[in-house]
């Protein structure tokens, strides 16, 4: 299959963590928004555009529920009784940047966990969950570890799943077998990275941005640090940050209340004892500047970025807001439009902050071939330049708003969708009506405030970029169209 | 992973009426009509979230192209963001993002589809351009110009740039050696340097007329409104004759074949691949669903025999799979691919021995009932689990419907499976994983070049 725009590319291995930043560029907004506007006529052609009555859509009503377990772990509930299963997400505070001396070490633990229990090996596990038909997941992050459960509700199955699930992340036992056999996947999987220059690029773009701090080194290791890790250090690893005072338990379901308590008391019950880490350190400032890694391929990896924001940074909605203009979109962003519709240079290009516990990056990211890379490179830098200086026009930033508002109940449409949601909240311990009130901050964003903001937390002289690509001769760029239609409206812009 | 795997299996997890009274989940309306002009619609009620998707599938892919036109299928599908009548270059996105609607399109050997998921009050936008651009597409040269050159970054990204696509893209082109499959649905660089936009509004007009689409909406809605919408928008577009298309097939026993490939890799891998009929191909679905049992026996999760013998019995490999489309239009390719444990010293050819080992025992040995009890378990669950997600749910009833299969299959697909006795197995695995049917990729990091 191919399509027209793949997804976008997220800060490598990061995935889990940016899930309400790119709720937040898929959307939000409520009844504030232009009513109706004119603007989003084109030429007026469209019948049905006149026909929509201009209000906030209706979603799907989430009563989410909150408690803590006897042990500390906090439970986010919400019932749904539509289909006969249910999912369940555990996330700990147990990524990457909780290595310490020993990188990879996160990983190499939850990767551990259904390896072996008491009384059942890795191929009896396995056995144990897809008999009953159940997927058990696991990953880790660079601030978050996770474990999941989706599984039929009906008790025959629900029972004996979440009994094996509650040892697994649990009690592991980390058979020593298995660990030679992660390690070397994990070592297979240095060698596949050398031949993506998209991972060399992000690899480097965290040493560059981070160096020393936590999230400066790759959350799967490396080559050196992993082949010394110690079963004993799994296990103190674990002891530590799998326990339940460290732990989120999500749960969406066919469930009721009662079901999900006896289900969150019996999980937290088989952790370890013990309380939440300590949070992240701030990263100090990097040093700006341009690095090239040489590598033989037809196009050049480029990534510009920043030091961003923390994930409870109060100008949260102006930068997600600000960011949706700028590169995060997808079509009809600024990079966009300049970079691929009226010059036909990339096949993507994205923009993103990643609020994570500690400063998260801000990043654009694009591949395009390399006789055009340098003379890209710049095109980007002045088109982020300019946005900092000038803001976003009116109706850039209204736009924005209803695209929010109209992707609002596209964010919970699903149990998978929902339980993401739920784990993200827990995690970053925002109040329950974070996604409302997101949505109201946004709405009420001005033009002034996206442009103080952004220009407060970025400078596009004081970007860390990093290239990857061969060096040839460099190219002039191709005129831009001149009939930029990219905007469908009459209204002119400010 | 177990997701993924059970995909890879070929196993057709989807939903609806199904005799699954059991699971206690309602079973979805589903509702099937054609207008006069020949545009079958499909409607599937799921009313959980007041949010729908919309997808439309077009009966035409790079299966359909000639050599010298590759990649006109993928190609049309971009130039139909450039403009219609209702909506300029580009407008239709804008419009659509606007409305906070998740859009996109994706081409395949079999068909070419477009969709958009949004809140369930904006359908009918989505509706009427998606009717506007089936109508009156412009494909202005000066868009094209453009948007080839995004097509050939589409392509070094995704094929050029990555070893194991293009190390795949290679072997394709050996292991279909009669059909259009081995066409690479982005098209081969020459063929994308000489593309004219011609060729483009010559593809459009054979292929994009409602009686040669299906159209899918699956979420929040009653059939009687998607009707009436359809009638409206997509009504009006007159029925035109497409060209005759014939299933791609294949040789049965072409004779093995391999193919040596250095590129910019740290890692050897192989791939083997097995010339096999699919659903819409074969006189015998039974030993179709045996196949697709196979597929689930090696593959079908880290409990399965590739994840426990391979990988962690033998430690022969660090990372192997196989893979069985079933729901082709044409015939298929049963796959194995896998990387051998360098870590342990393991060689292509132990992993070659490894995996014949595996097909042999197929062969000779039938599969125990705790085994196939646990394919059934995940098969039945997976029929839950995809009825999360409404895009799944639609993106399976297209697919059916465009290669030539009714969306209808899935109601007995269980129990088509179930019927499959252990000998069927046997007997698919002896009459299928031949050397006659046999394509290998061996591929080796650049260095070894001048061996």
């Amino acid at each position: 299959m191919s399509d027209r725009h793949g997804p976008r590319n997220k800060w490598l291995g990061m995935s889990a963590v940016v899930l309400l930043a790119s709720l937040a560029t898929l959307g939000v907004h409520a009844e504030s928004a232009t009513p109706d506007s004119t603007d989003a006529k084109p030429a007026n052609t469209l019948q049905t555009l006149k026909e929509l009555d201009g209000k906030a859509p209706a979603r799907r009503h989430l009563n989410i529920q909150t408690w803590k377990t006897a042990e500390g772990a906090k439970v986010m509930f919400v019932e749904a009784r539509e289909l006969p299963m249910f999912d369940m997400r555990l996330t700990f505070a147990a990524g990457s940047s909780q290595d310490q001396a020993t990188p990879g070490i996160a990983i190499l633990t939850n990767a551990m966990l259904n390896e072996g229990v008491k009384g059942k090996d890795v191929g009896a596990i396995a056995r144990g969950f897809e008999g009953l038909g159940a997927d058990f997941g696991n990953g880790a992050y660079r601030d978050m570890a996770v474990a999941s459960l989706r599984s039929l509700s009906a008790p025959d199955k629900r029972e004996p799943a979440l009994k094996l699930f509650a040892e697994v992340v649990g009690k592991p036992t980390f058979p020593a077998d298995s660990l030679v056999r992660i390690k070397n996947q994990l070592l297979a999987g240095f060698e596949y990275q050398k031949q993506s220059p998209g991972a060399l690029a992000s690899n480097e773009l965290s040493r560059r941005l981070y160096g020393d701090h936590p999230y400066g080194h790759p959350s799967e290791g490396t080559a050196k640090s992993i082949p010394p890790i110690t079963l004993k250090q799994l296990q103190a690893f674990h002891a530590r940050a799998y326990a339940a005072g460290n732990a989120v338990i999500a749960l969406v379901g066919d469930l009721s209340r009662a079901d999900a308590e006896a289900i969150a008391a019996q999980v937290s019950a088989a952790l370890p004892k013990g309380p939440s880490l300590p949070k992240t350190v701030e990263p100090t400032e990097p040093k700006p500047g341009e690095t090239h890694i040489e590598f033989a391929s037809k196009q050049t990896h480029l990534l510009l970025a920043q030091l961003g924001i923390e994930r409870d940074d109060p100008d949260y909605a102006a930068l997600m807001l600000g960011n949706s203009i700028l590169g995060g979109g997808g079509f009809g962003s600024r990079l966009m439009t300049e970079v691929r519709e009226k010059r036909g240079l990339t096949y993507g290009i994205y923009s993103g902050f990643t609020a994570m516990q500690a400063r998260g990056p801000f990043m654009i990211n694009l591949q395009t071939r390399a006789e055009l890379s340098e003379n890209t490179l710049k095109l980007v830098q002045d088109i982020l330049r300019d946005y900092l200086a000038n803001g976003p026009t009116q109706k850039e930033l209204d736009d924005a708003k209803r695209e929010l508002s109209g992707s609002f109940p596209l964010s919970t449409a699903s149990n998978s969708s929902i339980v993401a949601q739920l784990g993200a909240i827990g995690f970053y311990d925002l109040p329950l009506t974070f996604l409302e009130d997101f949505m109201q901050q946004a709405q009420s964003v001005t033009v002034e405030q996206i442009k103080t903001a952004m220009s407060k937390h970025l400078n596009a002289d004081k970007l860390v970029i990093v290239a990857v690509g061969p060096t040839v001769a460099q190219k002039p760029l191709p005129p831009p169209t001149d009939r930029p239609a990219d905007r469908p409206l009459g209204v002119p812009e400010h | 992973m177990n997701a993924l795997a059970r995909r890879a299996a070929g196993l057709l997890l989807s939903t609806i009426c199904l005799p699954l009274t059991a699971l206690a989940a309602d079973p979805q309306p589903t509702h099937e009509f054609t207008l006069d002009n020949g545009l079958k619609v499909i409607v599937r009620e799921d009313h959980r979230a007041p949010v729908v998707v919309s997808q439309i599938w077009y009966k035409v892919g790079s299966s359909y192209e000639t050599p010298g036109q590759t990649g006109l299928s993928h190609a049309l599908e971009h130039m139909m963001f450039k403009g219609s009548d209702k909506a300029g270059p580009g407008q239709a996105s804008l419009i659509l993002r606007d409305l906070g609607a998740e859009e996109n399109a994706f081409t395949s050997d079999d068909y070419t589809a477009y969709y958009q998921v949004l809140a369930r009050d904006r359908l009918p936008v989505a509706l009427e351009l998606e009717a506007d651009r089936m109508a009156s597409l412009k494909l202005p040269a000066d868009e094209f110009s453009r948007e080839i050159e995004v097509i050939k970054e589409e392509r070094r990204m995704r094929t050029d740039d990555k070893p194991t696509a293009k190390a795949f893209e290679r072997f394709k082109a050996m292991a279909y050696p009669a059909s259009g499959y081995h066409t690479p649905t982005i098209g081969w660089m020459a063929d994308l340097d000489r593309m004219k936009i011609e060729e483009l509004r010559h593809w459009y007009q054979a292929w994009y007329v409602p009686n040669n689409a299906t159209l899918v909406v699956v979420g929040d809605v009653k059939p009687d409104e998607v009707k009436a919408l359809a009638e409206r928008f997509f009504g009006p577009i007159p029925r035109r004759d497409v060209p005759p298309s014939k299933k791609p097939l294949e040789l049965a026993e072409p004779g093995e074949r391999q193919i040596t490939l250095h590129v910019q890799t740290q890692m050897p891998s192989l791939i083997y691949g097995f010339n096999v009929p699919s659903l819409a191909t074969t006189d015998d679905p039974r030993m179709v669903n045996a196949l697709r049992l196979i597929s689930a026996l090696l593959d079908g999760g880290y409990s399965a025999r590739i994840s426990a013998r391979l990988e962690r019995g033998e430690e022969l490999v660090s990372g192997a799979g196989s893979s069985y489309d079933a729901f082709t239009r044409g015939d298929s390719l049963f796959t194995i691919s896998a990387t051998p444990n360098v870590q342990k010293k393991k060689t292509l050819a132990d992993v070659e021995a490894g995996i014949w080992r595996l097909l042999d025992e197929l062969k000779t040995k039938p599969p125990t009932t705790e085994e196939l009890e646990r394919v059934r378990a995940q098969v039945i669950a997976g029929l839950v689990f995809e009825r999360d997600s409404i895009t799944s749910q639609a993106s399976t009833i297209g697919q059916l419907e465009t290669v030539g299969l009714s969306w209808k299959l899935i109601d007995d697909d269980l129990a088509a499976l179930q019927s499959v006795t252990p000998a069927e197995i046997q007997k698919a695995a002896r009459t299928y994983f031949t050397r006659e049917r046999l394509s290998v990729a061996h591929i080796l990091p650049e260095e070894k070049t001048h061996e």
